[in-house]
């Protein structure tokens, strides 16, 4: 059980220095417990407390970086329970033996994209070794050369050795380690400095062959769910998942790559399945044959609803959407800027057919009820709105029309846009298709 | 004068022996095997199966069945024996009936007699029965005193959708005046003789075959559902016999209230058996007695009604008229009447309507709703007042902010002149109040009062009114109900936060007081408020009651499994995330320090609002820190086990005076403190804990002396 | 020290409902763990997968869909067809064009073709409206009268309607009743209290709580699928432990990423091929979080989803 900021405050100096940044011990100490700062930033905590603290504030799972992306650290196993930590990530898979890597390499720069202010692409390039030193190097070099973050699937420490030395600057992920191979993989991954991927047939293997390499005093790893079937996979994914989190085992506390091209080869459909079904529980790393859009866009979508923090909701820029051709003398909707409203309403604008100017307000990315509640979606905030983006004069329409649930805010609204024809639209957004096709 | 028991007696014997004769006749001309089904049901001769379980399906069965309807005959003087012998005379009367349908015989043409009805007339009867839209059935028995009156009692059950079944005379009646029949114009004649009659008490319990899934021979089971679910009356006109007295037993048996203006001899039974001298009213005293609510769908009134309209402002220069509570004398109240107080849907106007003012003229109004309802308590009467608001204001055309004696409605223009009247604030307020507190309001009536005297004396007591409920809410304490609500509106956000809302603790979004709770829980009983019964107290100085602590569980998921409801420091309630303020503990002034969503700026904790919520939200246990409304912290049990009220050290200044008066009054009156507000901190005092304790330690602030808080 | 497992079975379980009749009817639910967790304890019944059959046609479908309906002018045709698609346990007939703001189709057209399938395949049936609360009333009465004893699952009874969807199809017909509501456990959870108190029988009752398609604020559907699960399994809520059925084919096929022609946006790419994957995508996370049926609409995201649960089990 984490700690509370109450007991955390207790050992704290409580001389108020704001040397940490903060102005209070308490509001230090409340910090540390949600997590959002390290207790090492205290100057003056003693040594044994920080010890004593470190260990109590650890999270369960070890969070691995690799360049700049972050893996695990996760501490529950339902997103209800409080916010996923780190997201999924994606790899795309190539054969060192692979002729049409090249092919591979350009459609993977294709897709590469934003959404909801998150760039959404591959993370990372899985060079399998299949062939002999040589292409393997040449493979790696290709991948690195991508700018994504490199996996070597290999298994022969000769090659692995080679392919690091290559492209020891990418700091690729070594993957990996087995039972026969384990002491000298384990020396590679601590002379260049990267991760290393364990592999074991079974969980009993795995778990054996973790606390091995533990005990060689390596922790930067990453755990291989099985490649034998869909369902050893999804139970060895879960289970460890489970190990780590509820019975804070630690030598299972590590992230977990699965592999859905070993699992469905050759099958672009199962594999974004599988992709899914991952996302949802527990892979943190997701290789596949390839990332096309149509994998992409349910996948990064799906990924980002499933990872987002229910504390601060998706929003988008605010500002004018123009919908189904729409132009300066077609008429305005307006509603807030949380993501969702914004994703259902111009669904629904976009299923009507009739142009019309989407006007997305700041509302601080609440839904238009808590918006209003929370005194982020007036009269004034949308006067103010249409004046700063200067609606006026980009949009010659002069119809405004209000979200039906804060139909209560007309007359301000009116009010304060006296050369606007404010009207009052529906409360839900399935209705819109119906109004708008109407008022046309 | 012949006692109840003798009539029923008597009249039972009439019908057996009437069952008798027909099947003897039906013996000499038929053999034992021969065939006796009713068309289309798959439930024999339903009244029989349903209540013996047997299956008649020939002339023999149909004898031996008469065995088992003697039997039911018993002649003791108790209320039990006017059950049995009822229930057998309506299946004695389907033994005459079933006589006539031997042998494949279709003795009724639907021209315009209906006998028997099938199981897909049942069953398409039965759908709308249970939605409600159709709200009942009734059987009318014997002729009404004239044609046109016949035809007037039929047209009023039909214009509130109440299913009609004919029976003897009155069949005539009605055909005469050349009204349609037929299923499907929901105006069934049945038959001429008595014990046509039950053909509707076979479809009262073919709904309970078919609908409530009872067994058939499952007596009492049968019994229960038809009580329960089956809203049938019965009207008989004079002169019942006793053969009608013995099947008006049977319906009563089933559940079913019989109206009658025979007082001949006639028992009254209170609901049960009624006599109505004026058979005008018997629509209403039979939907009385049935306890039958009547949907209100529309709203009728000359202009468009629409929560579009909500928003919309008048000017003075729309305006037609104008209520204004602050210029001139207005009101609006619920009161709470018995039932036969209160006519259902009457509106009534005293004074001159609005064409009787000049334009732009300033009126008097007065609307007073009362309400009337088995479940309907003085306690909802604030609830449904509170909702006036956003009822007027969806008219188009009409304006209303405000509550009690401080409203102000304006009418504009194009309202008056679509017609508009004074009567319609009352149709508008009786559709929503009916439409929307159906669960406990049965009936309602609204006087609306534009006389200037009148509404000026209405003013004084409806004061009275108010005063009452204000000193009811007083004297609510945790301690005085013996129960507290959850509520759990926001768990779409915050899906383990529980609520536990109790009279001196609302709900921490500060929408959801005590009242409010237990009111939803009565209109919405499966709904986001429920009961928490003031049990197993653990610690009363904590807060903790087992039966507290269950319902956190339960409604949690699991989540949590303990809350002390008067602590901040051990098991404190979690928050979700819609909370009004926050309140956290100041440890160097052995204080907390309270702030309110509005207030942006720094707090002498070193953290703002936001901050303060992103650590404390999400249902989770946070000692230290918790969120609650804004009238909780004037409550003698904020923080009530670390010493209440007088830790409080530190308030934004807005929010000092807004709960000045009444935080004020608590600390005098627990702590004997004066003026405890002008030692509390604020942000023009400090926003960082030094200044403050400075500051408190000049000021003498309580909580620097009490124990420490940690 | 080597590994312990710690399988996480329930005491609890999910109801089972079965659907349709004879050698083809289906059985949802019955399982005591969670969602495809087949290694924590058995999951007797594998989640289903139905074919969604559209009465509007397959006009404005992609060239794939549409030649698979080839030469099908009525639904019955169309379902003999779905009918024999790889992995499908059962079909779903959406009446989309009964809606009265559309084409307003009349509920004994709507019944006429329902019955005509029901004629001509045995696979369980599964019945959608149009949205529209009132029409989908009727139209679930007639279709439920219409097709008594074919033991059919009406999609849905609603806050707003389930006094008489539930009134005909739960008691009135004996079919199953689909119970809808808006991606919140409690309202889940108070329609099926309202339902059960109609008189319909808990293991009469298949839940729909409300669905989206990935990315569009999917997490609230996660969210709330899985707290259903763990008030079902873990609290034994037995207002929560109906099986729950989830039509993603209705969703998923109206998003622009399934919608937009290939020309309109050149580099996504084949429009059927977006499609599917949105498809696949959508139901396999829906089953993660605690479907036990989904309803899907194209032959290849049926075949692979099918199997993606044939090998989870």
């Amino acid at each position: 059980m984490a700690l509370k900021g109450i007991d955390i405050f207790k050992m704290s100096p409580k001389k108020n220095c704001k040397e940490c940044g903060v102005p209070t011990c308490m509001a230090f100490s409340m910090k540390v417990a949600a997590g959002a700062l390290p207790i090492e930033k205290c100057p003056y905590m003693g040594a044994d407390v920080i010890a004593k603290l470190s260990e109590a504030t650890a999270p369960p799972m070890k969070t691995i970086k690799v360049g700049d992306l972050s893996m695990g650290g996760e501490t529950v196993m339902y997103r209800h329970e409080k916010t996923f930590v780190s997201k999924t990530l994606y790899a795309v898979s190539v054969s060192d033996t692979q002729e049409n890597a090249d092919e591979v390499f350009e459609e993977l720069k294709k897709v590469d994209y934003e959404r909801i202010g998150e760039r959404e692409y591959a993370e990372f390039v899985f060079v399998k070794h299949d062939g002999d030193t040589d292409v393997f190097v040449e493979m790696a070099k290709k991948a690195a050369a991508t700018g994504r973050q490199v996996i070597l699937d290999v298994d022969c420490p000769v090659c692995a050795e080679a392919a690091l030395e290559a492209i020891k600057d990418a700091k690729p992920v070594l993957n990996g380690a087995n039972a026969e191979n384990v002491e000298k993989m384990n020396e590679l991954a601590g002379k260049y400095g990267v991760v290393l991927g364990v592999k074991a047939e079974g969980l009993d293997a795995l778990y054996d062959l973790t606390a091995k390499i533990e005990k060689m005093g390596n922790k930067n790893l990453i755990l291989n769910a099985s490649t034998a079937s869909v369902k050893e996979a999804f139970a060895e994914t879960v289970q460890i998942r489970r190990a780590a989190v509820k019975n804070t085992d630690r030598t299972f506390g590590y992230p977990v790559l699965v592999n859905t091209a070993a699992l469905a080869p050759g099958d672009q459909a199962m594999q974004t399945a599988l992709a899914s079904l991952f996302t949802m529980r527990y892979g943190s790393i997701i290789v596949m044959e390839s990332m096309s859009y149509a994998q992409a866009l349910p996948l990064f979508g799906l990924r980002q609803n499933v990872f987002t923090d229910p504390q601060k909701p998706m929003k988008v820029d605010p500002g004018i959407y123009p919908l189904n051709g729409a132009t300066e003398d077609s008429p305005c909707v307006i509603t807030v800027d949380f993501a969702l409203t914004y994703f259902l309403v111009s669904g629904e604008i976009e299923r009507s057919g009739v142009p019309v100017n989407l006007l997305i307000s700041d509302a601080g990315g609440y839904s238009v009820l808590t918006a209003w509640a929370a005194g982020k979606l007036s009269a004034s905030t949308i006067a103010k709105f249409i004046k700063e983006a200067d609606i006026g004069s980009r949009i010659k329409n002069r119809t405004l029309i209000l979200p039906g649930k804060v139909a209560v805010l007309k007359g301000e609204v009116q009010e304060k846009l006296p050369d606007w024809n404010v009207i009052v639209g529906t409360r839900e957004a399935v209705e819109l298709v119906q109004f708008l096709k109407e008022f046309k | 004068m012949a006692t109840l028991f003798e009539r029923v007696f008597k009249g039972s014997d009439e019908m057996v022996e009437r069952a008798v004769k027909s099947l003897e006749e039906v013996s000499a001309r038929y053999s034992d095997d021969t065939a006796v089904a009713f068309p289309d049901t798959a439930y024999y001769l339903p009244c029989i199966y349903a209540m013996t379980g047997e299956k008649v399906t020939n002339v023999g069965e149909l004898k031996n069945i008469m065995g088992w309807i003697q039997s039911q005959m018993t002649r003791e003087k108790k209320t039990h024996d006017i059950f049995t012998s009822g229930i057998g005379t309506a299946c004695a009367a389907e033994v005459i009936e079933a006589c006539k349908y031997v042998d494949g015989q279709t003795p009724y043409d639907h021209a315009p007699l209906w006998g028997h009805c099938t199981d897909a007339e049942v069953r398409e009867l039965g759908v709308p029965l249970v939605t409600g839209d159709i709200p009942g059935f009734v059987v009318l028995i014997g002729s009404a005193p004239s044609d046109e009156e016949a035809v007037a009692t039929v047209k009023s059950y039909q214009t509130k959708s109440i299913f009609v079944f004919l029976v003897g005379g009155i069949i005539d009646q009605v055909t005469r005046m050349g009204v349609q029949t037929g299923f499907n114009v929901r105006l069934v004649p049945e038959g001429y003789d008595l014990w046509a009659v039950s053909h509707v008490i076979s479809v009262a319990v073919r709904a309970a075959l078919i609908f409530g899934a009872i067994t058939p021979g499952d007596y009492d089971g049968i019994r229960e559902y038809t009580f329960k679910r089956v809203n049938a009356m019965v009207n008989a006109y004079e002169p019942v016999d006793d053969m009608t007295v013995a099947c008006g037993a049977g319906a009563i048996s089933y559940g079913f209230p019989v109206v009658t203006n025979d007082d001949n001899d006639m028992w009254r039974v209170p609901m049960s058996l009624i006599v109505q001298p004026d058979t005008t009213k018997f629509v209403e005293t039979s939907l009385e007695a049935r306890r039958i609510k009547l949907k209100v769908t529309n709203v009728d009134i000359p202009v468009n009604y629409a929560n579009a309209f909500e928003g919309e402002i008048i000017r003075r220069g729309d305006m037609q008229i104008e209520a204004d509570g602050s210029r001139k004398d207005c009101l609006e109240l619920v009161r709470t009447r018995e039932l036969p107080e209160v006519e259902d849907h009457k509106i009534t106007l005293i004074g001159p309507d609005f064409d009787e003012f000049e334009v732009g003229a300033k009126i008097n109004l007065a609307t007073i709703v009362e309400v009337a309802g088995k479940k309907m308590q003085t306690d909802f009467e604030s609830v449904f007042e509170r909702k006036f608001h956003a009822y007027i204001n969806c008219i188009e055309g009409v304006m209303h902010t405000g509550q009690r004696d401080m409203i102000r409605i304006r009418v504009s223009k194009s309202a008056y002149e679509a017609g508009f009247r004074a009567k319609h604030l009352g149709e508008v307020l009786y559709a929503k109040v009916k439409g929307e507190f159906d669960a406990v309001v049965d009936k309602c009536q609204v006087t609306v009062v534009t006389d200037p005297e009148k509404v000026t004396a209405l003013r004084k007591e409806a004061n009275e009114v108010f005063d009452k409920r204000d000193a009811r809410l007083l004297s609510l304490t945790d301690e005085t109900v013996d129960q507290f609500y959850t509520c759990i509106m926001c768990q779409a956000f915050s899906p383990s936060h529980v609520c536990i809302v109790t009279p001196e603790r609302l709900g921490l979004c500060g929408a959801v007081s005590w009242l409010d709770a237990k009111a939803t829980n009565e209109l919405d009983p499966s709904g986001p408020c429920q009961v928490v019964p003031k049990t197993g107290v653990i610690d009363e100085n904590l807060g903790k009651w087992e039966a507290v602590n269950e319902a956190v569980a339960k409604y949690s998921q699991g989540a949590l499994d303990n809350i002390s409801l008067y602590s901040i420091m051990e098991d404190p309630m979690t928050s979700c995330g819609c909370f009004e303020c926050i309140c956290g503990i100041e440890p160097f002034s052995n204080g907390v320090v309270i702030v309110n969503r509005e207030h942006t700026g720094m707090t002498p904790l070193g953290m703002t609002f936001s901050e303060m919520a992103s650590m404390t939200g999400g249902g989770v246990q946070t000692p230290g820190f918790m969120g609650h409304g804004k009238h909780f912290i004037a409550s003698k049990k904020f923080m009530k086990a670390e010493g209440g009220v007088q830790r409080i050290v530190w308030l934004p200044k807005a929010l000092k005076d807004q709960v000045a008066d009444k935080l004020n009054a608590t600390a005098k009156e627990l702590y004997g403190i004066e003026d405890f507000t002008s030692m509390i901190g604020d942000e023009t005092v400090a926003e960082d804990p030094e200044t403050l304790v400075e500051f408190l330690s000049g000021v003498g602030h309580p909580a620097l002396g009490l124990d420490p808080l940690m | 020290m080597p590994f312990k497992k710690t399988p996480q079975k329930f005491s609890a379980a999910i109801k089972t409902v079965e659907i349709g009749t004879g050698d083809r009817k289906i059985v949802l639910g019955g399982e005591s763990v969670m969602p495809l967790y087949s290694f924590d304890g058995p999951i007797e019944n594998a989640p289903k997968v139905g074919v969604e059959i559209v009465d509007t046609g397959y006009a404005d479908a992609p060239e794939g869909l549409k030649a698979f309906y080839a030469g099908c002018d009525t639904m019955a045709e169309q379902a003999k067809k779905a009918a024999a698609m790889e992995g499908a346990d059962f079909l779903c007939l959406r009446f989309e064009s009964a809606d009265p703001n559309g084409a307003d189709t009349p509920v004994e057209d709507c019944v006429a073709a329902a019955k005509e399938v029901a004629d001509s395949v045995d696979l369980p049936l599964v019945i959608m409206g149009c949205k529209n609360n009132e029409k989908d009333a009727q139209l679930f009465e007639k279709c439920a009268e219409a097709l008594a004893g074919k033991n059919i699952l009406v999609l849905a009874a609603k806050e707003e309607n389930y006094k008489g969807v539930g009134a005909a199809a739960g008691l009135a017909y004996n079919q199953k009743v689909g119970a809808e509501s808006s991606v919140d456990i409690n309202l889940a959870k108070q329609l099926n209290i309202l339902i059960t108190q109609l008189g319909v029988s808990g293991d009469s009752i298949v839940m729909n709580p409300g669905t989206a398609t990935a990315g569009y604020g999917f997490e609230y559907v996660v969210s709330t699928l899985e707290r259903i699960r763990l008030a079902a399994l873990g609290q034994n809520d037995t207002t929560l432990q109906m099986p729950i059925i989830t039509p993603v084919a209705s969703e998923t096929w109206g998003v622009k990423e399934s919608v937009t022609e290939e020309a309109d946006i050149p580099e996504w790419g084949d429009r059927e091929t977006r499609g599917i994957d949105m498809e696949v995508a959508t139901a396999a996370a829906v089953l993660a979080a605690g479907s036990n049926g989904v309803i899907l609409r194209h032959p290849q995201s049926v075949a692979t989803v099918s199997r993606l649960i044939r090998e989870l089990m």
